[in-house]
């Protein structure tokens, strides 16, 4: 019964932030505290005026999508050579991996201006993008490790057995079954960036991602806008996610119907 | 199965895996359409041997010839062998159908053709009704006759099945013997096999390769390496028996007769090579002893009924001798004769025919 009470009671801790946020997203008045004096959208009509949030966002999401692509195929690669390595390789890989995420972030936006520096490149998307791959890419391949870990490698070779060559094989039985790992580690990838605040700030140079608009706009007043972002934002990652699934799940049965018509 | 040329030929192949040999010095002949099974404990080299003729490994040294070529240098792709594998590796992201229909879909086999032969395969193995359950829809029996299917779809000159049964329960299991065979006859292909189990190994094959430690100990007919196994190791391993440990009493024209420390003696019909004095060990089988006196010739050991296991048809005796040494003695039922019972001392007989005589390990 106790444990009851404080699962429920950690919940609500978790969820509460979100329930207000969402609230005060659709309250008539600038007041951020309670008693509550009615709905109205005003707050969201004022965010599709504001031309200096939205561009904003299109950084945000250029940035997320050039970063996840990027990701992707890199780990894609990484997670091939990760199926055929032995223990010490795999062991390599992990602790190579792993180490970026545990170092602060200040760290690795100081090294990384430092770095862009030296190498004479002017802060811009492209610095942006390659400052995300690197905090995005030891993520996406811990996540990826684990389900690929349950990947049997003996498919690959009963694959080669029944006459299909190296590549046939990739094409026709690694690459569908990896794909769901990919899907969602390029989601990951993608949601990773689209909220990075510490690292970008260093290496945006005049660029303004969302996340830094913000900020910025939080600096000045605590707006009630900042309660509709965050409400779109929290909207938008629930789309995502609701799409990987149904693509996973769609798969499937779309193949069985093809083949049943034909 | 008379045999004219073999279709898989191993000459002196050694694998090792860093300094650990795996196989050592294997030579054997396979022959066109037969079943052969590499029979061995848990270890022996038995998936090593399978891997190495269909393609995932190498050789360290020796040859191996399918049908006379050397493949050596022919990928697994364009070998004319097919396995199952001993996890089956069916692909989980394809049904029935696609699975078997892998092989010849990658051969680009035009997809009319490759439809009739499918649905050919699939009601060989009696799951036409199934063609459209993905692979987590079925039932381990089921796995086992989609992987048969998908190996044999393509016509393999050579099946190699690794263990293709270790996962199913005793009555499947059973049932699945019987289909291979069947399917042996109605394809043609020659299969090996895999099996730790020595019913299986018994059951199926035209002949056993027993393996012990990455080295071939004995290639024989079933019967023959029941009856006449050339290693202590061959007798213990396929089958129940008794060992005794003796000493060779006299080698001459008629045989050769052994004794063990505590007077019991054993007379076998072969002559060996070896002299008196040395020591050999003796291998009777349980239903080689008897309690009755039927034969004149027959030698004999005192003993006292221990303990009795009744399995239907039959029981399992043990009873001791003299020397304390526990022995196993299987009877037939037989309502019109009389058996001991527990407590009972008794004599147990058994004729020069069934003395195995085996060098020690
Ligand atoms: N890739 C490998 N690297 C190192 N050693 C290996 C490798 N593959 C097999 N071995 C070793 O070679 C020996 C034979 O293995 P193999 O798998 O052929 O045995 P098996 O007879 O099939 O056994 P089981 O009945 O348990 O399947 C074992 O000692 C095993 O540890
Ligand atoms: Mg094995």
């Amino acid at each position: 019964m106790l444990l009851r009470i404080l699962v429920w009671a950690v919940l609500a801790f978790l969820i509460s932030p979100l329930i207000v946020i969402v609230l005060f997203s659709f309250h008539s008045s600038p007041a951020l505290s309670f008693p509550f004096a009615g709905f109205s959208l005003r707050w969201y009509a004022e965010l599709f005026n504001n031309a200096q949030l939205g561009s904003a966002v299109m950084k945000s999401l250029t940035v997320a999508f050039l970063t996840s692509v990027v990701t992707l195929l890199i780990g894609t690669t990484a997670s091939l050579a990760w199926l055929r390595l032995g223990k010490v390789g795999r062991g390599f890989i992990e602790a190579v991996s792993v180490t970026p995420i545990a170092l602060p972030g200040l760290f690795v936006g100081v090294s990384l201006l430092v770095l862009f520096a030296q190498a004479g490149l002017q802060l811009s998307t492209l610095t942006i993008v390659i400052s995300h791959v690197v905090i995005a890419l030891p993520i996406l391949i811990v996540a990826m490790k684990a389900r690929l870990a349950l990947f049997d490698p003996s498919l690959e070779e009963a694959s080669r057995d029944l006459g299909a060559s190296q590549f046939q094989t990739f094409r026709r039985v690694t690459l569908p079954l990896i794909a769901p790992t990919l899907i969602s580690s390029a989601i990951l990838a993608f949601a990773v960036s689209f909220d990075e605040f510490v690292v970008t700030s260093f290496v945006a140079g005049t660029e303004t991602t969302l996340p830094m608009y913000i900020w910025s706009m939080m600096r000045r007043t605590v707006t009630p806008l900042i309660n509709a972002i965050s409400t779109l934002a929290l909207l938008f990652s629930i789309l995502i996610l609701l799409g990987a699934w149904l693509i996973s799940h769609v798969r499937r049965r779309s193949a069985v119907a093809a083949r049943i018509e034909s | 199965m008379a045999a004219i040329a073999p279709i898989i030929e191993i000459r002196n192949g050694t694998k090792m895996f860093g300094s650990f040999t795996a196989l050592a010095d294997i030579n054997l002949s396979i022959n066109q359409g037969e079943i052969l099974t590499l029979l061995g404990p848990s270890g022996c080299g038995k998936t090593t041997l399978m891997r190495l003729i269909a393609g995932f490994e190498n050789l360290t040294s020796g040859t191996i010839q399918i049908g006379g070529v050397d493949i050596a240098n022919i990928p697994p792709e364009r070998r004319p062998v097919n396995m199952v594998f001993q996890r089956y590796a069916l692909f989980p992201h394809l049904d029935v159908f696609e699975n078997v229909a892998f092989g010849l879909k990658v051969k680009g086999m035009p997809k009319e053709e490759r439809t009739e032969r499918v649905n050919r395969m699939l009601h060989i193995v009696q799951l036409e009704s199934f063609a459209n359950r993905y692979i987590d829809q079925l039932s381990g029996g089921q796995c086992q006759r989609v992987a048969l299917a998908r190996a044999l779809v393509n016509g393999p000159k050579v099946l190699l099945l690794d263990e293709p049964l270790a996962a199913l329960d005793l009555k499947i299991r059973q049932h699945m013997l019987a289909e291979m065979k069947r399917i042996h006859i109605e394809t043609g292909a020659t299969f090996v096999y895999v099996t730790h189990d020595q019913d299986e190994a018994l059951i199926l094959s035209d002949r056993v390769v027993l393996m012990e430690k990455g080295r071939v100990v004995q290639v024989d007919r079933p019967t023959e390496m029941y009856a006449k196994p050339k290693s202590l190791f061959a007798a213990k391993f396929l089958g129940e028996t008794n060992i005794f440990e003796t000493t060779i009493t006299a080698v001459n024209g008629i045989g050769t007769t052994a004794r063990t420390s505590s007077g019991i003696q054993f007379h076998s019909s072969e002559t060996l090579t070896k002299k008196p004095s040395e020591k050999i060990a003796v291998s009777i089988r349980p239903e080689s002893l008897t309690f009755q006196h039927k034969n004149p010739d027959a030698q004999s050991a005192e003993c006292v009924v221990d303990d009795i296991v009744f399995m239907g048809s039959r029981s399992f005796y043990t009873v001791r001798l003299n020397d304390q040494s526990k022995v196993r003695v299987q009877v037939q039922r037989d309502g019109r004769l009389s058996v001991p019972s527990p407590g009972d001392k008794a004599t147990i007989f058994w004729d020069a025919s069934n003395v195995v005589m085996l060098p020690r390990d």
